[in-house]
């Protein structure tokens, strides 16, 4: 959807989630990148990354306009934490994000910002720098698919245990029909206490693992 | 202008020598960092530890707001003793300098490169127009990446994340991480040294002679045998104490302390303030002895 392959540019054609829980945030997407959506080049690309302690974003669109925002994001992050007391908050983070893009003379992003500072939040970034906040936020070429899903299947009161799982699927039936989706699956969950990253070679291995409840997590009744 | 003023005129510009090759604003320079109170910074074999004296001139000043000691980056911290306005623009270039490394490298920038670099812009300030030197000096300490692992154990292809969109370095949790501390002075002329031990401010030279006996026994040719963090910091604060003569006992009031070393296993924060639990024990054991 992010239709410059007559450039050659590489873009992540993608499908990314964000999801609010009771007690954190999850945030997860596919992990192909590809031409165009034809021609996939890789197969394990991250699209989920950290970029202060407590908060994470996933992207879809041109990999060296991500790859580059998410450098020029980190760093003005770390500035913002040393002149201010440290631990942005997800709203600061959003702004910042928001206001990089805009600078940008054509950003080809759709980010997904989400973390728990000080509360579990999500902000949906579109290309024009738009910020707006939401329960659930999905972006990329697999979105319709992922929200089909997520409309069903989201309960603001399950914890980030339960939403994983939750993540995990609407990822996957996205990759289902979208050609542009697939491949593996990176997932980061994110709580109060920390924010921890999973990256899954197979769609399918990744719906497992998601599906069964972590040992340590607390299980929802 | 007549003859004499202008046979004065080369103490007021910076930008001028003196017959004899001075430069006296620089110097006035210098002389404002020896009326600042003092900072110390020691290396020890498990990182650096930077301590300073706050002054704190009225019971009713918050001595939170003296700022002493900033951290700049992750893994470096900037110690300051001069005028504290001109030393906070040098903290702020120093932070700006190690996000744009990061930015245009992909890498923490290294203790050195960051002193030659604030070392570059503060002699310009000594040889532009319309500018004058500042008056503060800093003590840049910082731990630079360790020799890595074996090569022979070093992750192979397939484990690296030469495949990552992203280039977020993978810390190093399995192994254990191994740093280079690193300490240097950069003075308001814009040169930079290298130290095992040294001072800026008030009492630098006493300071200095004591760090001398304590780090080398006297004996300059000696090598500093490995010194703990813990010891590091005790003699970092004695250090400091030797120019309290004439001022109340250090307290964690008026003595502020960060180590540059690894932190937790779990995070890439190598740069942790010293607690006042942590100050008040080790100042009454120097106390004590």
């Amino acid at each position: 959807m992010h239709g410059t392959d007559s450039d050659g540019i590489i873009t992540t054609g993608t499908t990314t989630v964000g999801l609010v829980g009771a007690d954190g945030v999850v945030l997860a997407a596919d992990s192909r990148a590809s031409l165009g959506g034809r021609f996939v080049t890789n197969r394990t690309a991250r699209k989920v990354v950290p970029v202060d302690d407590r908060t994470a974003l996933t992207f879809a669109g041109s990999v060296g306009d991500a790859q580059s925002f998410v450098r020029r994001l980190r760093a003005e992050l770390a500035l913002y934490d040393m002149d201010h007391e440290p631990g942005a908050s997800v709203d600061t983070a959003a702004t910042v994000a928001a206001d990089l893009i805009r600078r940008d003379p054509s950003p080809q992003l759709e980010l997904v910002l989400g973390g728990v500072a000080p509360e579990p939040t999500v902000y949906q970034i579109d290309p024009a720098g738009g910020v707006m906040d939401a329960p659930i936020a999905a972006s990329g070429s697999g979105m319709q698919l992922a929200y089909g899903y997520l409309e069903d299947a989201y309960d603001p009161e399950q914890s980030v245990a339960e939403l994983r799982a939750v993540a995990a699927m609407a990822v996957r039936n996205a990759t289902e029909r979208d050609t542009a989706s697939g491949d593996g699956m990176t997932i980061a969950t994110i709580t109060a206490d920390e924010l921890e990253r999973e990256q899954y070679d197979g769609i399918e291995r990744a719906v497992s693992a998601a599906t069964t409840q972590p040992a340590d997590s607390e299980v929802a009744r | 202008m007549n003859t004499s003023s202008r046979q004065q005129a080369y103490d007021r510009g910076h930008t001028i020598f003196s017959p004899d090759g001075r430069l006296y604003q620089v110097e006035y320079a210098r002389e404002a960092v020896e009326r600042g109170s003092p900072s110390v910074g020691v290396v020890t074999s498990e990182g650096v530890v930077l301590a300073a004296r706050k002054r704190v001139r009225s019971p009713l000043l918050e001595p939170d707001s003296v700022e002493k000691i900033h951290r700049v980056d992750e893994h470096l911290a900037v110690a300051t003793a001069g005028h504290a306005a001109d030393a906070r623009q040098l903290v702020e270039a120093a932070r700006k300098r190690c996000q744009q490394h990061r930015l245009q490298y992909g890498e923490p920038i290294g203790v050195s490169v960051l002193a030659s670099d604030l070392a570059d812009h503060i002699q310009e300030q000594t040889q532009s127009g319309g500018t004058r030197p500042y008056g503060a000096a800093v003590l840049v300490g910082g731990v630079d990446p360790g020799p890595g692992p074996d090569p022979d154990s070093s992750p192979t292809p397939d484990d690296r994340s030469a495949d990552e969109i992203e280039s977020e370095p993978e810390h190093e949790s399995a192994t254990e991480r191994t740093v280079q501390p690193a300490l240097y002075e950069v003075d308001p002329g814009g040169t930079f040294y290298g130290w095992r031990g040294t001072a800026i401010g008030d009492g630098t030279a006493e300071i200095r002679s004591f760090l001398e006996t304590e780090l080398d026994g006297g004996d300059s040719t000696a090598e500093t045998p490995s010194l703990t963090r813990d010891h590091g910091l005790s003699i970092a604060l004695d250090a400091l104490a030797t120019t309290a003569a004439d001022d109340r006992p250090l307290s964690p009031t008026t003595v502020t302390a960060r180590v540059l070393g690894p932190g937790p296993e779990s995070s890439s924060e190598q740069s942790t303030p010293v607690g006042d639990d942590e100050l008040e024990r080790v100042l009454a054991a120097l106390e004590s002895d």
